[in-house]
């Protein structure tokens, strides 16, 4: 086969299992084997998903979870890539920092959501809380690793032309380890993505989350579909316009495999 | 000008193993001079280098830069790297102007100034190509041009045409000699090939590896400005190879630790 | 901070990477340190939410001597480690295949972006649904949670194979399915542990979130019930559990992944993960 052929087979033959699934949905809903009360058709779930995602009191909801998701988000990079910055560029900072990540990184930060909501309430900023404290550690992971890994003699170029420390580790590190650090702001977004959400599972009055919540309290399967579609829709929306940003800020960068 | 008083450089490869990269170097660089070191593989010949450049600290020994003690990297001493070491996420033009940048030079005059040293290096038209789209020895004019943009009194050259192939190295040189000509700077060049020293400078210093020391240090009396092509048949030029090439086959080979 | 920037010594290690220190040190240091910042900040506001480290880690003996949270603390660990054990069995043979036939690989690729972003404890409301509140929506849904990084990990471990491995024990006569076995999954080993390690704290953060969406047994529900009570010592002394669980399994895991994979390159990995 050609590569061009090839290329068209593997697309065609990625589909064949979407399609098998959306089928045997359908099949199931169809034959009567569950009623619809607990799986409704394919149809109807999609309908209900284009009905609601024009509806502006469906938007508002939509329109909470995005605000807490990139506030929360955008904290945990700024925080996420200068911690992991400063940590290389001190081993003051790395000595105090490395070990408090070591402990904390691995620990299930759902866990800590029943504290945030004592401490910071029900409402925006627990769930913001919550977000930063999931997506911060793979980026600052990431951007310290990403950062050890830079080749000392670019930072070496940058010093001979008589560039300060804290300079270079700002205009020559951080850019350096570019590659590294977006890898982590992408995990870390599909986490805020999914954090953000369960956390309006957990409590909440308002967002995505929250409708499906709400949607299995009064046995309407449809409703409780129809919010899980949506974020995952953003989440592949999101993972799609961050992979555009990350191919143009790394347009100078060998490519990857 | 460069002053290496008893150098001496321990690694430490393990908490209970140490290995003398360097011992005991002394060695003194004329304004204006061009010197080569010449050493096999793991003699220690970088690690002087990186010594002069002050990217590495030494163990014990100084060296003393027009009456100052090296501390650490400065504008005075510029590097090129057999790595070229270019910031992939900037342009051509990027890289040259990077330093000067730094350093508050005005925007219109670090232009004129960076696109002045491109055409020096015959890149002139390259400006806004991506160091990933060059080939190895154009990458390394931009990394000459990028050192020589801020101006140094020195060049330290560590192995700069090393990973090119034998037709772009040869060019290269002839275009380092003519660029060194028109203002002689003093030129520290770290290599492993005796023609490339012979033919390039005005003292070939040959070390011994494992610890590594001067062995001897070699006066090339041939004319300036040297041509390649005249060289290659100057029976001293000769002499120069085969004697150098014989003293360095007089010690043992070193094992890569 | 300047001068260790400045401080240029060891040639063969980056100059700004920080010194070895004494291992399981600092990170004892940093609980130490991370108590008594909370033990401050709590007595600082004097917050009813949030009572002092004095106050809630006295709480945790009493919950690890308590036989129905004992229980419950068991139930968790159970679904947990059933959920994990299936996703291994099934996404190890998934992942090794997809990395050594592109085809493979090509079919379940959109399938697996797709599902993806899911936020696969949210399915627990639907699940509930189909199969009940008991054992098996949990587990199964601890099972989705972990599959997905395990599949990419074994995919990116066994896509990596040299190919001359391959050839030279298909020289040696190796029959296919014995050099998926005898050479793509050593090969591929370290990579897989990665995905285990990122999958374990998965499988303890699906396990906690679906127990906080559907409260009927387990750790999460301990946390809830105290939540509702208003025992807010409790409520922390719980997550201070969580956490050293979450902390003590990723130490065993590395320690013995350092053993099993003793050749290869020490890892980098990133732990990451929430469902």
């Amino acid at each position: 086969m050609s590569p061009r052929v090839s290329n068209t087979f593997d697309m065609a033959i990625g589909v064949i299992p979407i399609a098998l699934l959306i089928a045997l949905w359908q099949g199931i809903a169809m034959s009567g084997a569950a009623p619809p009360s607990l799986l409704p058709p394919p149809g109807v779930v999609f309908g209900r998903f284009l009905q609601q995602i024009v509806s502006p009191a469906y938007l508002e909801h939509a329109y909470v979870t995005l605000y807490r998701l990139f506030v929360g988000f955008g904290i945990a990079v700024l925080a996420g890539v200068t911690f992991g910055i400063l940590m290389t560029g001190s081993k003051a900072v790395a000595s105090i920092v490395r070990p408090i990540v070591r402990v904390l990184a691995p620990v299930p930060k759902i866990a800590l959501y029943p504290a945030f909501t004592l401490t910071l309430g029900y409402d925006d900023a627990s769930k913001i809380a919550l977000v930063i404290a999931d997506a911060m550690f793979p980026i600052l992971l990431a951007t310290y690793q990403g950062a050890l890994a830079v080749e000392p003699k670019l930072a070496w170029s940058a010093r001979a032309a008589g560039v300060s420390p804290l300079k270079t580790l700002f205009t020559v590190i951080l850019p350096a380890a570019m590659p590294s650090v977006l890898t982590g702001c992408r995990i870390g977004l599909i986490i805020s993505c999914i954090v953000v959400f369960l956390a309006e599972m957990i409590t909440s009055t308002d967002g995505l989350g929250h409708l499906l919540v709400r949607a299995a309290r009064n046995f309407q399967t449809v409703d409780m579909f129809v919010p899980l579609i949506t974020i995952s829709i953003l989440g592949l929306l999101l993972n799609a316009a961050f992979n555009a940003l990350r191919r143009y800020l790394l347009r100078g960068f060998p490519e990857e495999k | 000008m460069i002053s290496i008083d008893r150098v001496s450089k321990q690694f430490e490869t393990s908490r209970a193993r140490r290995h003398l990269a360097l011992s005991d170097i002394s060695l003194s660089v004329a304004r204006g001079e061009f010197v080569s070191i010449l050493g096999p593989s793991g003699c220690g010949k970088s690690t002087l280098l990186y010594i002069v450049g002050g990217f590495v600290e030494q163990s014990s020994g100084a060296v003393i830069v027009d009456d100052n003690p090296v501390t650490g990297p400065g504008p005075d001493r510029g590097p090129v790297f057999q790595e070229f070491a270019l910031f992939p996420w900037k342009t051509v033009l990027g890289n040259v102007m990077y330093g000067l940048d730094q350093r508050g030079m005005p925007k219109d005059e670090a232009l004129a100034r960076s696109r002045e040293l491109l055409t020096m290096v015959k890149l002139s038209g390259y400006e806004n190509f991506y160091p990933k789209e060059l080939s190895g020895g154009m990458k390394q004019r931009v990394a000459i041009a990028r050192t020589l943009a801020y101006r140094p009194n020195i060049l330290l050259m560590d192995e700069p045409f090393g990973a090119l192939d034998a037709h772009t190295r040869t060019k290269l040189q002839n275009d380092l000699l003519g660029i060194w000509e028109k203002d002689r700077k003093t030129v520290l060049f770290v290599t492993h090939s005796v023609e490339e020293a012979v033919f390039l400078s005005d003292r070939v210093v040959m070390m011994t590896s494992s610890p590594g020391r001067i062995k001897d240090i070699i006066k090339i009396n041939l004319p300036r400005p040297r041509e390649r092509a005249a060289l290659l048949l100057n029976r001293r030029y000769q002499d120069y190879v085969v004697e150098i090439e014989k003293m360095m086959d007089e010690q043992p080979e070193t094992r890569v630790s | 901070m300047m001068a260790d920037i400045v401080s240029v010594e060891r040639a063969e290690a980056p100059w700004w990477s920080s010194a070895g220190t004494i291992p399981g040190l600092p990170p004892i240091m940093a609980c130490i340190g991370l108590l008594a910042l909370w033990e401050v900040v709590a007595r600082w506001y004097g917050l009813n939410g949030l009572p002092p480290a004095s106050a809630a880690l006295p709480q945790i003996p009493e919950i690890l001597t308590d036989k129905e949270s004992l229980i419950d603390i068991a139930d968790s660990l159970r679904r947990m480690v059933t959920g994990f054990a299936l996703a291994l069995i099934f996404a190890v043979p998934a992942g090794l295949a997809m990395g050594r036939s592109k085809h493979v690989a090509a079919f379940f690729n959109p399938l697996l972006m797709v599902i993806y972003p899911v936020p696969k404890a949210a399915l627990m409301p639907i699940i509930m649904l189909w199969l009940g509140v008991g054992d098996a929506s949990k587990t199964l849904v601890i099972f989705l949670g972990v599959t997905l990084p395990l599949i990419y990990h074994s995919y990116q471990g066994s896509r990596a194979v040299e190919e001359k491995l391959l050839w030279s024990a298909a020289a040696m006569g190796l029959s296919a399915p014995a050099r998926l076995i005898r050479i793509v999954l050593p090969a591929a080993l370290p990579e897989i542990l990665v995905g285990c390690r990122t999958g374990l704290v998965l499988a303890l953060i699906t396990m906690v979130t679906s127990e906080m969406i559907a409260r009927q047994t387990g750790i999460g529900n301990i946390i809830f019930v105290s939540l509702d009570l208003g025992v807010y010592d409790r409520v922390y002394a719980m997550i201070v559990i969580i956490g050293a669980l979450g902390f003590i399994l990723d130490v065993i895991f590395e320690s013995m992944r350092g053993r099993l994979v003793a050749w290869a390159e020490p890892s980098q990995a990133i732990v990451v993960g929430t469902t």
